[in-house]
């Protein structure tokens, strides 16, 4: 599957990331059985490809992650952020994001 | 008064001060209920302005006009079929890239609307700056700055409103162009469905078919099956094409002309040092620090509500019993008078005693909690444990909430976000054991038998809370949602917002609780008088004496604990004859009549707020099936207890 955003990196779901680390999103995944509810909510919310997301802390306990992006903190649980796909950015190249 | 008319409706994400707008503009001529048929809250008012009457509707602040949740389907119809003559876009300057999206989607539907750029102190704050003219002709729309909580800029967003009402004000929203391949797809779409009589603009219906929308793929489907086919097919032109799902590929590209916007009238100069919210939002969501803040902030919650309602609790009950005597003095002490007494009078000091001195602070913490931004983070670091019941962060708050009273905690369950997780909240905090069930806990077994067995019970409860949310979860049908919440920086609760908030909700509480508290209470009563009781206490016996090994007495007293749940201990000792209840009762006997109160039927003023929330039908299946609860629990917990030995 082609993407728009070329950054080099590795390609991984957004729950993998560590805290402070940046991505940029490649994909969402539907829910089971093809239930897609959750990721147009998800996009809705501003989570389309091409997106950069900083990932600002996890919850403990395998709780739910806090996540910057378009320039607002967003609680995801771990089941979501299972299902986003990103490419981890090596360089600091932010423009956006404060 | 003139017969001028004009409806106005707020509408526009969550936490943008919408609702600070909506109690600014109605003040004290509100009505707030809910939606035909749905649990979701519907807030009106009205005002007068410049000789018009205006009706404001304030919609539930939703983040997108699809279809995923209640709120936006019901936003999306009432803006599309009822037509609102003007639609106020409340927008957070401070996050005006996502309230563009959703502005974005009102202008897809080609409502006549204004923009109240709103938190224009807490964005310029953010270094945030924002070139409103610039924005206004981007967008094709009136946009007015405010600041809600100041009042500032209303009066001039109510001026336009009215203008472009009048036709003074040309407004010629700009909508969206997508890329060039999605734009001559939806055009062919629109002309296919522009006589399908939809009530939704044709081009809307084209976006929203690409976009995936069921209800419209639906609806479409049903008017003209041709035209949904011809959107199918192009559709799955654009996927070939793009290499993205078509849903995908429209969301962002109206999300890349909201960022392209918003980067066109923002400047922005961050500020060097973090702000006070900032720094509080690090401690309240820290993995160690946060739950100390959390345990510190819900227990001073708790004991808010129950001092203030215990003050308010007592003060109320000394005030209308002691309007008895006045009572007997001017009815006399006849059968009818006693009826009316005991069924009607104290039916009504039974609800303003349990239900109002608790409900009243309950809504002041909560919506306190809720407008500051702190619940979200309660929500936030509960969310992984309230997820192995099948329910997310936000529904630890009802559930604590019933340890005090049941009926504010059903209330809170419409924090969560689907009719799902709502009842599934309901009904497992219905299972917590109120204050009143802990006289009895505490009264019957802890003071009895010991306190540590009070305890083990406790624990038990919990246990079968789990157990019950976890078979509630997979029974019901739909898909399990996750935590997707915004956490919006901190700010001070707007208090006149809070108090009208409170009060209006009270209101709505009343006129449900109290019809459904009277005619109960009038029952029991009348049936009392009629000398009944007994009658029915012996229908009773095969279960209370036959399966639960009880006096026969206990019946009545578990009759009148759907009233009020700490009477049952009170009648218990009238009926046996003695205080010391551990004479009339074996140990067994007392755990188990304990587990029967504590999970049989929640009280009165609980059901009324069940029907409330979920209709009839809902109320009455978990009522009955938290008798049924009750009763196979007692039953197995006789058998296992004189099994090991004791009696």
């Amino acid at each position: 599957m082609s993407t728009t955003v070329e950054t080099g990196g590795r390609e991984v779901p957004l729950a993998m990331l560590r805290d402070g680390e940046t991505g940029i999103v490649v994909s969402v995944k539907s829910g089971y059985g093809g239930a897609w509810g959750l990721k147009k909510r998800l996009m809705d919310m501003g989570i389309t490809p091409g997106t950069r997301i900083t990932v600002v802390k996890s919850a403990p306990f395998h709780g739910p992650m806090e996540i910057l992006v378009r320039g607002y903190r967003l609680a995801i649980g771990r089941g979501m952020a299972e299902r986003i796909f990103v490419r981890v950015e090596e360089t600091q190249a932010g423009c956006r994001e404060s | 008064m003139n017969g001028r008319r004009l409806v106005i409706a707020l509408a526009g994400n969550a936490n943008v001060g919408k609702s600070v707008i909506f109690n600014y503009l109605t003040r004290l001529h509100q009505h707030i209920g809910n939606w035909p048929g749905k649990t979701v809250e519907k807030a009106e008012g009205t005002l007068h302005f410049k000789g018009y009457t205006i009706d404001v509707v304030d919609l539930p602040g939703i983040y997108s006009l699809s279809t995923y949740s209640i709120e936006e389907s019901i936003s999306r119809r009432f803006i599309a079929v009822d037509k609102p003559d003007v639609v106020i876009n409340v927008i957070d300057a401070s996050v005006l890239e996502r309230n563009l999206f959703f502005t974005l989607q009102l202008m897809e539907l080609e409502t006549p609307m204004v923009i109240a750029l709103n938190q224009m102190d807490v964005a310029s704050r953010k270094g945030i700056q924002i070139d409103v003219e610039k924005l206004e002709e981007i967008l094709g729309v009136p946009v007015v700055p405010t600041i809600a909580v100041k009042g500032v800029g209303i009066f001039k967003l109510l001026e336009k409103a009215v203008e472009i009402f009048e036709g003074k004000l040309s407004a010629k929203p700009k909508p969206v162009k997508y890329g060039e391949e999605v734009e001559q797809r939806i055009e062919r779409i629109a002309e296919a469905v522009r006589d399908s009589g939809l009530p939704y603009p044709a081009r809307y219906v084209a976006i929203k078919l690409l976009e995936g929308d069921r209800e419209i793929q639906e609806e479409v489907e049903k008017a003209d099956p041709q035209a949904a086919a011809l959107a199918r097919r192009l559709g799955e032109e654009l996927e070939k094409l793009h290499g993205h799902s078509c849903p995908t590929l429209i969301t962002s590209e109206r999300y890349q002309a909201a960022n392209c916007i918003a980067r066109e009238v923002q400047r922005l100069i961050p500020p060097v040092k973090p702000t006070l919210g900032e720094k509080l939002h690090n401690v309240t969501t820290h993995r160690v620090a946060g739950y100390l803040v959390m345990a510190a902030t819900l227990l001073s919650m708790f004991l808010f509500v129950f001092a203030v309602g215990n003050i308010l609790s007592e003060f109320l009950s000394s005030l209308l019993y002691g309007l008895k005597p006045f009572f007997e003095g001017f009815f006399g002490t006849g059968f009818l008078a006693q009826l009316f007494w005991g069924g009607v009078v104290e039916g009504l000091i039974a609800g303003a005693t349990i239900a109002l001195p608790y409900v009243i602070p309950f809504y002041l913490v909560l919506y306190f909690l809720e407008d500051s931004g702190y619940l979200s983070r309660i929500a936030f670091l509960m969310d992984s444990i309230m997820h192995r019941m099948g329910l997310h962060g936000k529904a630890f708050i009802p559930l604590l909430l019933g340890y005090g009273c049941n009926v504010p905690a059903c209330l809170g369950c419409r924090i969560m976000e689907t009719q799902r997780e709502r009842l599934i909240a309901a009904f497992v905090t219905t299972l917590v054991p109120c204050a009143a069930r802990t006289v009895i806990i505490l009264g019957l077994v802890g003071r009895f038998i010991g306190i540590q067995w009070a305890l083990v019970l406790y624990v038990f409860d919990l246990l079968i809370i789990f157990l019950l949310g976890r078979l509630a979860f997979k029974i019901l049908p739909g898909e399990p949602t996750g935590l997707i919440m915004e956490m919006p920086d901190y700010r001070l609760p707007h208090l006149r917002t809070v108090l009208s908030q409170t009060w209006f909700r009270l209101l709505e509480f009343l006129k449900i609780a109290f019809p459904l508290i009277i005619v109960s209470t009038l029952t029991v009563k009348l049936l009392e008088a009629l000398g009944m009781l007994s009658f029915f206490t012996s229908l009773l016996a095969p279960v209370t004496v036959g399966w639960l090994g009880l006096p026969v007495e206990t019946g009545v007293t578990l009759l009148f604990g759907v009233l009020r749940k700490e009477l049952a201990l009170i009648m218990l000792t009238t009926l046996l004859g003695t205080t010391d209840l551990s004479q009339a009762l074996t140990p067994v006997q007392m755990t188990v009549f304990t587990i029967v109160s504590m999970f049989y039927i929640p009280c009165v003023a609980t059901i009324a707020t069940l029907v409330m929330e979920f209709g009839w039908r809902k109320a009455l299946v978990i009522t009955v099936s938290e008798v049924f609860l009750a009763l196979v629990l007692g039953g197995l917990a006789l058998r296992i207890l004189v099994l090991t030995g004791l009696r």
